[in-house]
């Protein structure tokens, strides 16, 4: 629904297969005290070399009877050796990944969905807004851009959590940090700082005020819970960005994946198949339902 | 459309070589002088109803539980349905196979259950004679008859049955028992249009009171606040019974489980009435309320889907209105809708 074809999903009338791809855990990385990031290859070869998905598209991973759940695939697209997801823990299937250690098997399936405008984005300056976990489907987009960093002009990040420990991909953000083509500003909300913490203090919506990017050539990629980007929107609005330049990502229930199981409708749309990446204006006119 | 005539004696000997062909099913009174759909091997006869049946036809291609996989495993789910034929289609009941097929077999995605026995199917289709006093096709742009959709559609007339062919496979099938079907004369196409005139009076008639002023999506497009949801909802005790038994809803789970040394995953129909159907593991949930999802039921069937396909997911058939134990009539709630 956003912009033709940059942000479509596949087109060819396939059978939808319900059963999932087994997938080997290669590593886990803890990211906060119940965040863990999975790094995971097929246990097929040819899945593995045949295997594409672009930034911003989600699958379902499954633990064995269990059942599935829906995340990003929180890894860039330009990193073929591996996908990467990161799960907090909230509820049953969530909570059997978490019990998984290197080397379980676990299942899989997509990539589904709709992907970011990269070719929207070509010659732009990004501006990136994350909050929380919300980094997951950023870190995708970030690294695919970096991995391609002439193809974009300008790059700013701007990540806050709740506290220091609620921040992920710790290592990654110093990465970031260190390289000049990159502008990052990490922030915590009030209270949330520790002793040694030389990032900003106060929430994300405020640090974007205080910061006052320019609108101009820029394209804006917000992820995070929701009532942050209801007050990060306030705050473009506010420094004159146009919504029709800002992206987000919903993440509604989800069973099937491709459009069929009738769950997460917002309006006539559905995340799974015209989602999970959307244009801000497309969604004021959607019935307010995420 | 091509049409022929075919006598009460020659259809029995016609639903013989359906069965040879395959499994037969026939829309059959009981003794209360409900509407059912039984095999025809059951009861030997075919009674010309007039009307839908008490059931939806969505079971045949959507079963309300089904196992789609078995893993690891690569062999395929899929298993290979028996031919069969369906007759007693009423145009309520072919609109909404028509809106299955949509969500079903378009996308980029289609199910390769719901296509494996919608292939496998032969839809007969019948005119109505008889509606009953909850029928409305007519407002949501639905014919009492057997308007499109179907492979073969039934009128009942003097001495015998007009038979329309609508499609290729049901051209095949009377191409195969050239000797029973007769060719359609003047008389029997005027007895036809007859029959198609009387019953779409009778079901416009009944529905006049509850006619909107414009189309259903300008009706929609002002209603979302509208006070009479909210007196309508009070009698609804979120039980999905309009749901589960509307032709054209389709929502369904997913859940795993694990056999002995294997695992399934098994797709049960589900409906936006539980109040967890769209509620994420965090606890967030985009219709919390009951009126939310009593509003959403409405809106997807004239409102979303339409945006999405040009027609209504409302049938007008009224068995929602039936099965409902508040006694809320979907007809009466958009009527107070309309209104204000």
């Amino acid at each position: 629904m956003t912009n033709g074809d940059s942000v479509r999903g596949n087109t060819a009338l396939t059978p939808l297969d319900y059963r999932p791809a087994k997938m080997r855990i290669e590593s886990i990385t803890d990211e906060t005290s119940d965040i863990k990031t999975f790094r995971l290859t097929f246990c097929d070869q040819d899945q593995n070399e045949q295997f594409e998905f672009r930034a911003g598209q989600f699958g379902l991973y499954s633990v064995f009877g269990s059942g599935e759940a829906t995340f990003c695939i929180a890894s860039s697209p330009t990193r073929r050796d591996y996908i990467e997801c990161s799960v907090k823990r909230v509820g049953r299937v969530t909570n059997d990944l978490h019990e998984c250690n290197e080397g379980d098997i676990i299942g899989f399936r997509g990539p589904y969905g709709n992907w970011f405008p990269l070719d929207e984005m070509e010659g732009k300056n990004l501006l990136f807004v994350g909050g929380g976990i919300g980094l997951a489907p950023l870190r995708s987009l970030i690294w695919n851009c970096l991995d391609l960093r002439d193809k974009f002009a300008d790059i700013l990040i701007l990540y806050g959590a709740r506290t220091v420990a609620d921040l992920v991909y710790k290592e990654e953000l110093k990465t970031w940090r260190e390289r000049d083509d990159v502008k990052t500003i990490y922030t915590v909300d009030p209270g949330g700082e520790t002793p040694d913490w030389d990032g900003e203090v106060g929430l994300v919506p405020v640090v974007l005020e205080k910061e006052n990017p320019s609108p101009e050539n820029t394209i804006v990629i917000a992820c995070g819970p929701p009532i942050m980007i209801k007050f990060a929107l306030f705050s473009m609005r506010k420094l004159g960005f146009p919504f029709e330049s800002v992206y987000t990502t919903l993440e509604n229930r989800m069973k099937c994946g491709v459009g069929k199981c009738g769950r997460c409708n917002v309006g006539n749309r559905y995340v799974c198949k015209d989602g999970p990446v959307f244009r801000y204006s497309d969604l004021l006119l959607l019935p307010q339902e995420f | 459309m091509e049409a022929h005539f075919l006598t009460d004696s020659d259809l029995v000997s016609f639903l013989n070589w359906l069965e040879k062909r395959g499994d037969v099913y026939v829309t059959a009174r009981d003794d209360d002088g409900n509407v059912g759909i039984k095999p025809y091997s059951e009861t030997g006869d075919f009674a010309y109803p007039g009307v839908r049946a008490f059931q939806p036809l969505k079971p045949f291609f959507f079963s309300a539980l089904e196992e789609v996989a078995e893993y690891p495993s690569t062999e395929s789910p899929i298993k290979e349905s028996k031919p069969f034929a369906i007759i007693g289609a009423a145009g309520c009941d072919l609109r909404a196979i028509e809106a299955l097929d949509k969500v079903f077999l378009e996308g980029d995605f289609k199910d390769p259950f719901y296509e494996e026995r919608r292939n496998k199917s032969l839809i007969i289709g019948i005119d109505c004679t008889e509606p009953l006093e909850t029928c409305f096709c007519v407002l949501v742009g639905v014919k009492p008859y057997a308007e499109k959709g179907f492979d073969l559609g039934l009128v009942k007339i003097e001495g015998g049955y007009v038979v329309e062919v609508g499609s290729e496979k049901g051209k095949v099938v009377v191409g195969e028992n050239k000797g029973l079907f007769k060719p359609a004369t003047e008389n029997h196409l005027s007895q036809r249009d007859g029959v198609r005139k009387k019953t779409t009076d009778m079901v416009e008639k009944q529905s006049k009171e509850f006619k909107p002023g414009g189309t259903w999506q300008s009706v929609m497009a002002k209603a979302y606040e509208d006070n009479a949801w909210s007196k309508n909802v009070e009698t609804c005790v979120e039980c999905g019974a309009c749901l589960f038994i509307c032709p054209t809803c389709q929502c369904f789970l997913l859940y795993d489980q694990k056999t002995k040394d294997k695992y399934k995953r098994l797709k049960m129909w589900d409906t936006c009435a539980y109040r967890s159907f769209a509620r994420v593991a965090g606890g967030a949930n985009p219709r919390d309320q009951l009126i939310e999802r009593f509003k959403h039921r409405y809106y997807h069937k004239f409102d979303y889907f339409f945006k999405n396909y040009e027609f209504e997911a409302c049938t007008g058939c009224g068995r929602c209105i039936v099965a409902c134990p508040g006694e809320i009539d979907m007809r009466k709630v958009l009527k107070e809708i309309c209104r204000s």
